[in-house]
C-alpha cells in the first residue's frame, strides 16, 4: 500500500469559520510591509529622476544633442538607482526577509540584473553621441576623448566591463557551465564595479556637483547601500557565530547517503521559532570553511539550561561534493553561521488551518515547522513523498509529533506516473486524488510545500485549483 | 503586484516625479539667471581690465563666431605689435562654448579675459570659475599658451588655450 493515513482524525470541536484567528493581524501586516516595500522601490526610481528634474535637467531638451546627453543622464541615474536596489535585496535585511523572504528577494534581484545593466550601457552610449554632438566629434571619438581627457572617467570604463561580467556570468546559461565558486568570485566583482562607478558620478556629473542637496541625497543612499551590506552580511554573521559557539556534536546516518548533524551551543533560545527557516552553515575544518551550506533546521533548538545551552539539529543528503564530506565531519568541529533566513516559518502563517506538504529531504524543513508553529489539534494536515518508505526521511519522528499535536499524517511513496504532471504516485494518482482529497479544509489552509522544484510546482497548481490564493501558499526555493 | 500597492507606487511616484519637476522649472530660472551674471561678471573684468574694448563683452553670448574672428584680423591688420585686444576664436566643448580675449601692449599680453566659458551646467561654471584666474596666470607669466592645463579642468583648459592661440596669432605675437 503507497498511500497510508498514519494517524486516525482526532475527534475535536471544529471552530467555525468566524472562529479568532490569531494570524490575521501579522499576515494583514506582513501584505502591508510588501505593499510599502514595493512603493519604496518605484519612488526610488522616481527619486532618481526626479533630482535630475529638480536640477532644470529638462531644459536639455531644447537641442538635439542636450536630449541625448539629458536622456544618457536619466539612464544613468536610473540604472544606478537599480544597482543600488539590487545590492539592497541581496544584503539579507531582516525586515525584507521577514517581508517577502529570502528567495523571492534574490528572485527579484535577478530580475533586476539586466534591466541594469541595460540602463547603464544606454547611459555610457547616449552620454558619448550627446557630448559628440555638442562638440562635433563622433561618439567614438568622443568616447576614447572622455576616456583620456576626463578625470576619473578611465575608472567608469573599467567599472562598466565589471558590469557586463557579472551580469553575463550570472545569466543561467553561463551560470551552468562554472561551478558555484566561480560564478561566486565574479558575483564579487559587483562590489568593484559599483565602487569604480562612484567617483565619476560625483566629480563629473554636474547634478552631484558640491553644495547641492542632490549630492547629499545620493552619498545618503550609496553609503546607508554599503553599511547595510556591510552590516547585515559581515558583521551580523560574525557576532551571530561568536554568540552561539556552534560545535559539531555528532553525525548521525539517517538513511544511506542522509545524515543529521546535531550541533550544540549557547543562547539557542534566542534561535527558536526558526523552525523551516534556513541558516548558511560553514563548516570550520580543512577544506570545508569555504564551503556555504545552506539548510534548514530539521529540528527547533532544544534548550538544557537556564543560559541557553542546548542543541539544534539540520538533516542533509549527499547532493554534491561538499555534502558527501559532511559525513566524515569530527565532534568539535566550529561552525559558523548566517541567518536564520526565509519565510518558511510560522512567521509566513495567515490561517488557523496548515497543511504541510514535504519530499524527499524537502521533509526537514516540515518536521522543523511542524514541531514549532501553532495549531490546534485537528487542524494540521501533514503529507509527505517519497520514492520509498526508506525515503521518507525522520518519518517516525514526524508520525510521533503529529501523535503528540493531533496532526493527521498522510505517507505517499511509489514512482510517479509517466508521462504525467502529477506531484502523486501512480496509484494515488490513478484513483483520482488531489491534494483537496487529504484534507477537505484546502481551501481554508496555510500550505507549505517543500521538495524538488518541479514536483513542487505541481503540489502549487494542484493546490491553486482547490482554491488557495497565492498568499497562503508558502514554498521556498533552495536552488539558489 | 497587488493592486492596493500598484496604485499607491504609482501616485507616489507620479508626486515625487511632478515636485521634482515643479522645483526645476524653479531651478532653471534662478540657474539661467546665475550663469549670465557669471557670464556678466567675466565681461566685466575684461572690460576693466582692457584698454581699449567697449562694453559690448557681456552681451556677446552666442553667435559671436564669425564676428569675432573677422574683428581679430581687422584689429591685426591694423596694428601688429602697437597693442590693443585680440578675440581669440569660439572653442566648441561639450560643456559650452570658450572664447578668450587677450590685450597687447608693446608686444607684451598684459590682460587675459574670458568673453565666454564653459557653463553648460553648474558644475561647469564651478569649473570655470575656479581654473579661469588660474589659466589667467599662468598666461601672463609664460607669455604664450605653452601652459600646463588646469587638472580637473582638462576640457575647459584645452578650449581656453586654443582659443588663446588664435587670439596670440590674431596678434602675431
Amino acid at each position: 500500500m503507497n498511500t497510508q493515513l498514519l494517524t486516525t482524525r482526532p475527534e475535536v470541536r471544529r471552530s467555525s469559520r468566524g472562529a479568532a484567528n490569531p494570524f490575521r493581524g501579522q499576515h494583514r501586516r506582513r501584505l502591508l510591509r510588501a505593499d510599502l516595500l514595493a512603493v519604496l522601490f518605484w519612488a526610488s526610481l522616481a527619486g532618481a529622476i526626479s533630482l535630475w528634474l529638480a536640477d532644470g535637467g529638462a531644459a536639455g531638451f531644447s537641442t538635439p544633442a542636450g536630449s541625448f546627453t539629458a536622456l544618457g543622464i536619466v539612464a544613468g541615474l536610473a540604472g544606478m538607482d537599480l544597482v543600488l536596489l539590487m545590492l539592497l535585496l541581496a544584503a539579507r535585511i531582516p525586515v525584507i526577509d521577514r517581508t517577502v523572504g529570502h528567495d523571492r528577494a534574490l528572485e527579484f534581484h535577478r530580475k533586476l540584473g539586466k534591466p541594469a545593466l541595460y540602463l547603464l550601457l544606454a547611459h555610457g552610449v547616449l552620454i558619448a553621441i550627446g557630448y559628440g554632438m555638442a562638440e562635433g566629434l563622433d561618439p567614438v571619438s568622443e568616447g576614447v576623448a572622455l576616456w583620456v581627457l576626463v578625470p576619473d572617467m578611465w575608472l567608469a570604463y573599467i567599472s562598466m566591463l565589471l558590469f557586463i561580467a557579472v551580469v553575463v556570468t550570472s545569466l543561467v546559461a553561463v551560470r551552468r557551465r562554472f561551478p558555484y565558486e566561480f560564478w561566486y568570485a565574479i558575483h564579487l566583482l559587483t562590489y568593484a564595479a559599483v565602487l569604480t562607478s562612484l567617483p565619476h558620478q560625483f566629480s563629473v556629473g554636474s547634478l552631484f556637483a558640491e553644495g547641492t542637496w542632490q549630492r547629499w541625497y545620493w552619498l545618503a543612499l550609496c553609503i546607508a547601500t554599503g553599511a547595510a551590506l556591510v552590516y547585515y552580511r559581515i558583521a551580523q554573521p560574525l557576532i551571530a557565530t561568536f554568540r552561539h559557539q556552534l560545535t559539531v556534536k555528532r553525525v548521525v546516518g539517517v538513511a544511506p547517503g542522509v545524515v543529521s548533524i546535531e550541533m550544540s551551543g549557547l543562547r539557542l533560545d534566542q534561535l527558536t521559532g526558526s523552525g523551516g527557516r534556513f541558516f548558511i552553515w560553514r563548516f570550520l575544518a580543512p577544506g570545508l570553511w569555504w564551503h556555504p551550506h545552506p539548510f534548514s533546521l530539521s529540528a527547533e533548538p532544544v534548550r538544557f539550561d537556564a543560559a541557553g545551552q542546548g542543541t539544534l539539529r539540520i538533516t542533509v543528503r549527499n547532493l554534491g561534493r561538499g555534502s558527501a564530506r559532511l559525513a566524515a565531519l569530527k565532534p568539535g568541529t566550529k561552525v559558523a553561521i548566517e541567518g536564520p533566513y526565509g519565510l518558511f516559518s510560522t512567521a509566513a502563517r495567515s490561517r488557523n488551518h496548515v497543511v504541510m506538504v514535504g519530499a524527499g529531504i524537502g521533509i526537514t524543513p516540515i518536521r522543523a515547522l511542524l514541531e514549532s508553529t501553532p495549531f490546534q489539534p485537528g487542524n494540521a494536515t501533514v503529507i509527505l513523498r517519497g520514492h520509498s518508505e526508506s525515503e521518507l526521511y525522520l518519518g517516525e519522528e514526524i508520525l510521533e509529533l503529529c501523535r503528540q499535536r493531533g496532526a493527521t499524517l498522510f505517507h505517499l511513496t511509489g514512482p510517479r506516473p509517466a508521462g504525467v504532471r502529477t506531484w502523486l504516485p501512480e496509484h494515488s494518482a490513478r484513483a483520482g486524488h488531489r491534494l483537496s482529497s487529504f484534507d477537505p479544509r484546502l481551501a481554508e489552509a496555510d500550505v507549505y510545500v517543500c521538495g524538488p522544484g518541479a514536483w513542487a510546482r505541481n503540489v502549487l497548481e494542484d493546490a491553486r485549483a482547490a482554491g488557495v490564493r497565492d498568499d497562503q501558499l508558502h514554498y521556498e526555493r533552495f536552488d539558489w | 503586484m497587488r493592486t492596493r500597492a500598484a496604485v499607491s507606487a504609482a501616485l507616489a511616484s507620479a508626486g515625487i516625479l511632478i515636485a521634482g519637476w515643479q522645483s526645476g522649472v524653479h531651478v532653471a530660472d534662478t540657474g539661467s539667471s546665475a550663469a549670465s551674471t557669471a557670464a556678466g561678471t567675466t565681461g566685466t573684468t575684461g572690460s576693466s581690465g582692457a584698454t581699449g574694448s567697449s562694453g559690448t563683452s557681456g552681451s556677446s553670448g552666442s553667435g559671436s563666431t564669425g564676428a569675432g574672428s573677422s574683428a581679430a584680423g581687422g584689429t591685426a591688420g591694423a596694428s601688429a605689435k602697437a597693442g590693443g585686444t585680440y578675440d581669440g576664436s569660439v572653442v566648441q566643448t561639450r560643456f559650452g562654448s570658450v572664447q578668450v580675449r587677450i590685450t597687447v601692449q608693446g608686444g607684451k599680453i598684459t590682460d587675459v579675459t574670458a568673453l565666454q566659458l564653459t557653463d553648460a551646467e553648474r558644475k561647469s561654471v564651478q569649473i570655470s570659475n575656479r581654473a579661469a584666474p588660474l589659466l589667467r596666470n599662468e598666461v601672463l607669466q609664460a607669455q604664450s599658451a605653452d601652459v600646463q592645463t588646469i587638472s580637473g579642468a582638462t576640457v575647459t583648459s584645452d578650449a581656453y588655450l586654443s582659443s588663446l592661440q588664435a587670439a596670440l596669432d590674431a596678434a602675431n605675437l
